[in-house]
């Protein structure tokens, strides 16, 4: 198991310390994938740096199964690393990429030979053990360094953005591929990406990171359903957000009063941080965050009233982007019944259910 | 109403043809003509005319019968061979040092490093007489007071010392650049696989920099066996090629003789220069364009310290000769001791009567060569950039090869070309300006390539298209956009060419003598310090032109000399 405990990273900048890394802790479990999400510059890769030594945390700690790993040298961490410039050697054949950590080892001979046919094999490598790293595609190299980084048996992968670098086709496949050999290996695996579908597709729980902070840890479908911050909310999926006020209380949750619609009763009831309050409207209490497809679109005024603006069709469902009474910003609404197709301009009427739903409030009014 | 009356109703031809012309015209007479004569006199005895009948291999000869010729082959290529293997040395760890150790005040190490280029080789070697000479102030100091006596510097030992310390930037310029490319994931990559620091160094970063090594070190070998002032100041009995030519022409006025001594030393150059186009072809293929952002990780304090006073051990030892040629022109009295004893004014006021002159000189001949050499670099790179003109790489070339030519070489063609016949020119400024020209015009034409390379070529269409002839586009697109390349090229030009010495000594004459001649002269006779008043001066007009030219182009000084 990785233990990552109260990690920080600062550095020096114009303005003074900067924290890219500030005070982070998760645990990863034997052959769980484990992926850090966030947008661009928000830490992971400092943090991931960290983890493989190339980095000296300024404060804080790593330990593997119970040996604290924070000032040992990275030849002497034993892990596989994949870079999103792929860092093949170049002036080494396929082969030799792969088989540079084995000799590291002091691995020789057949059994060299074989650890490395067996792991490009598995890479679907075989025809290229001669071949110059710059006379493969983009997608061959990605394999390469896989196959560079898996065939000493780590104790655990690393993947700063390793798919960025190809196009969108290649990209999903070969999420799957690095998802299938993962499992094949059963290695623990520290994924790194600012795609939040990339993310949701592939891991087992990931970390949702947010200028060196970490937001929220879970398995995908949590941070979707139940983001922990507006940050969390919007970063993960569509969110739509409605001002509420708060109605009273009870055992079952948080009664509130949509503004023009009707009263909800949400379970999920999350206090926001003081910097995030300031999204709130200021005669409200609170924001209702409501994902696309749990909107229920309608003919009529039962509900909150609304006006299409816009009408997408995305192969299985309709996506409307309409106008909301009570709505900050835009809603969007996914919309899976068939022939039921609104005109732009038309109106309409949103319904929302309050199981589904995640209440934002005020710091005060959460208490 | 429209406009189009007055557009020009055929595209125009003329400027781009006259001015065509007159670039190949130059380029036939005073880069090709000179050459080829040259190659042709070396077939021929002294005095001969150029004809089939008169053709022989007797000048050649000379390598096989005369031991002085032999020594000089052997003197060049051992030499040069040392020089280049010490200025390697210097620059390995010093390159590695400054590309990925944490330091302080690199953008300043790095113009440091160039200093020793900009200064004229000859007035360092000459310190170097003054600090380890026979009566030299380290030499007297070590006998005096540890009972230690230094080898003679003159010959093999002092020759190549000057010369790696002269040249060594250039290998350590290319060393650097390479090891900032390199992608610093790579040999992360190998960390992460296993491998200790020396095993990542000796596995992944040495081989993927190979090729760099290689080019480097052939540019010192190059501008070490060209080199004319270094081993004529500490050669003493020790002949190379350069010094050979000089004194077959000054001692004998044997041109043909000269012509074929100097052939041998252009073969070696061009064997090192194919080498170097060869590896330069492999280094593109081989070279990976980095996304470097991270900082390398960080060596134990004690290394890194140790690499920082390294860096500047090799800066102070490679400036020594231009310290002290600064310091002795301030000194009065310079004894036994380490730092001259008495300072003054003394030597400025004994040169003052005397600098005007050689200095007035040395402007003139500089600034009309660099004129030429802005005229023709910048046509002649736009041509070759943007021409659809064949034989691109003959233009390339024909501004290249006199480049590399060490300088006696294109002095003794220059002679041979134009001292009889129908263009005389031995003895005038004409010959030194054209000699400067055809030896510098690369400079100019290089970075005005780059910078035309950079420009958008639909700014020339849409100059084109809004009905502009080629010279306007010229005029009003063109050249105000390179400029600053331009200038700062220039600027290169005219201060290297202040420093002159190699091809000047062949073709000056008493109505031009510049600052480098005089210096030599004195020191030829030993007024030392007349000659570190006037070095001083020369040194100090050199570094302040690069600097203004570098601040200029907005580059660092070692970016100049890439
Ligand atoms: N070596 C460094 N020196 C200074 N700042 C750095 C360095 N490395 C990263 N940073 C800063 O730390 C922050 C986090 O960077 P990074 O971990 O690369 O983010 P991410 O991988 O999430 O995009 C950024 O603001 C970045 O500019
Ligand atoms: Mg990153």
């Amino acid at each position: 198991m990785l233990s990552i405990r109260e990690l920080t990273k600062t550095f020096a900048s114009p303005s003074g310390e900067l924290a890219a890394v500030d005070r982070i802790s998760f645990d990863v479990a034997p052959g769980e994938f484990f992926t850090m999400l966030g947008p661009s510059g928000c830490g992971k890769t400092t943090t991931l740096r960290m983890i493989a030594g190339l980095e000296t945390p300024t404060s804080g700690a790593i330990a593997f199964d119970g040996r604290d790993y924070t000032r040992v040298p990275p030849q002497q961490r034993n892990i596989g690393m994949v870079f999103q410039s792929y860092a093949l050697f170049p002036h080494l054949s396929v082969f030799e990429n792969v088989a540079y950590g084995l000799r590291n080892r002091g691995v020789k001979g057949t059994e060299l030979e074989r650890r490395v046919a067996e792991v490009l094999g598995a890479l679907q490598l075989d025809g290229f053990k001669t071949r110059l790293p710059s006379t493969l595609s983009g997608g061959q190299q990605q394999r390469v360094s896989i196959a560079r980084a898996l065939v000493y048996r780590p104790s655990m992968l690393l993947l700063d953005e390793p798919l960025a670098n190809l196009d969108a086709k290649l990209r999903i496949q070969m999420r799957e591929e690095i998802r299938r050999i993962q499992r094949e290996f059963g290695i623990l695996s520290l994924y790194v990406t600012h795609d939040q579908e990339e993310a949701m597709a592939i891991s087992d729980r990931l970390a949702l990171f947010n200028a060196g902070r970490l937001v929220q840890i879970g398995r995908p479908g949590d941070l979707y359903r139940q983001p922990a911050t507006l940050f969390a909310a919007d970063f993960i999926g569509r969110a739509n957000f409605f001002a509420a006020r708060l109605a009273g209380r009870d055992a079952s949750g948080a009664k509130i009063a949509l503004a023009g619609g009707p009263e909800l009763t949400v379970a999920r009831v999350v206090a926001l941080a003081p910097e995030e309050a300031a999204r709130v409207p200021a005669d409200v209490d609170g924001l209702l965050m409501a994902r696309p497809e749990r909107i229920g679109i309608a003919p009529g005024s039962r509900g909150i009233r609304a006006r299409i603006g816009r009408m997408q069709q995305l192969g299985g469902c309709q996506r409307y982007i309409v106008a909301a009474e009570a709505a900050v910003g835009e809603v969007t609404v996914d919309s899976w019944r068939a022939g039921e197709e609104y005109g732009e301009g038309a109106d309409a009427a949103l319904t929302l259910d309050g199981s589904d739903c995640v209440l934002f409030l005020r710091p005060e009014k959460s208490a | 109403m429209s406009d189009a009356r007055a557009l020009p109703r055929r595209p125009d031809r003329f400027f781009p043809l006259a001015v065509g012309g007159a670039a190949v015209a130059i380029a036939l007479l005073f880069l090709i003509y000179p050459l080829a004569n040259a190659i042709l006199g070396a077939f021929v005895r002294n005095g001969q005319p150029v004809t089939f009948a008169n053709l022989t291999l007797a000048n050649f000869e000379r390598f096989l019968t005369s031991v002085s010729y032999q020594r000089a082959l052997w003197h060049s290529i051992t030499a040069g061979a040392a020089a280049t293997a010490l200025a390697t040395a210097i620059s390995l760890p010093m390159a590695y040092a400054v590309a990925r150790v944490a330091m302080p005040l690199r953008a300043t190490v790095l113009a440091v490093s160039v200093l020793p280029l900009i200064s004229p080789p000859f007035i360092g070697a000459y310190a170097w007489i003054i600090l380890l000479g026979n009566n030299g102030i380290f030499t007297n100091l070590l006998r005096d007071y540890v009972g230690v006596g230094l080898p003679s510097i003159y010959g093999f030992f002092g020759v190549t010392v000057a010369l790696a310390l002269s040249y060594f930037p250039y290998v350590f310029l290319v060393l650097q650049g390479a090891l900032a490319a390199v992608d610093t994931h790579i040999e992360e990559a190998a960390a992460i696989a296993g491998a200790s620091r020396w095993r990542v160094l000796r596995t992944v970063t040495l081989p993927m920099i190979l090729p760099s090594v290689a080019a480097g070190m052939l540019i010192v070998f190059i501008k070490a066996i060209g080199d004319f002032g270094v081993p004529s100041i500490l050669g003493g009995e020790y002949q190379v090629l350069p010094t050979l030519i000089y004194y077959q022409i000054h001692g004998f006025f044997n041109l043909n003789g000269a012509a074929a001594i100097a052939m041998v030393n252009v073969a070696l150059t061009l064997l090192a220069l194919g080498a170097l186009a060869w590896i330069n072809r492999a280094r593109a293929v081989a070279t990976v364009s980095g996304t470097a952002r991270r900082a390398a990780r960080p060596l134990p304090a004690p290394l890194r310290w140790s690499a920082i006073f390294y860096v500047w051990l090799v800066l102070v030892v490679a400036n020594l000769p231009q310290a002290v040629t600064v310091l002795y022109s301030f000194s009065e009295r310079w004894g036994d001791t380490l730092l001259p004893s008495i300072y003054g004014l003394e030597n400025y006021r004994r040169i003052v009567g005397e600098i005007a002159g050689p200095a007035l000189n040395s402007v003139i001949l500089a600034g009309a060569a660099t004129i030429v050499c802005l005229a023709f670099g910048a046509i002649t790179a736009h041509a070759a950039t943007r021409g659809r003109i064949a034989g691109r790489w003959a233009v390339d070339l024909i501004i290249m090869v006199p480049f590399v030519l060490p300088g006696l070489v294109i002095g003794v063609a220059y002679l041979a070309a134009f001292n009889e016949g129908a263009l005389v020119l031995t003895g005038t400024a004409t010959i030194l300006i054209m000699a400067y020209f055809t030896r510098r015009v690369a400079f100019v034409f290089r970075s005005a390539a780059a910078a035309i390379l950079q420009l958008d070529r639909r700014l020339e269409e849409a100059s084109t298209i809004c009905g502009a002839s080629w010279a306007t586009t010229m005029r009003r697109v063109i050249l105000p956009l390179i400029a600053p390349a331009l200038l700062a090229g220039g600027i290169l030009v005219f201060a290297t060419l202040i420093g002159e010495i190699s091809v000047t000594v062949l073709l000056y004459s008493a109505r031009w003598k510049t600052l480098t001649i005089a210096i030599y002269e004195y020191l030829l006779g030993n007024d030392i310090a007349k000659a570190s008043a006037f070095g001083t001066v020369t040194i100090v007009m050199t570094f302040a032109l690069v600097a203004a030219a570098s601040r200029l182009a907005g580059r660092n000084m070692a970016d100049m000399f890439r």
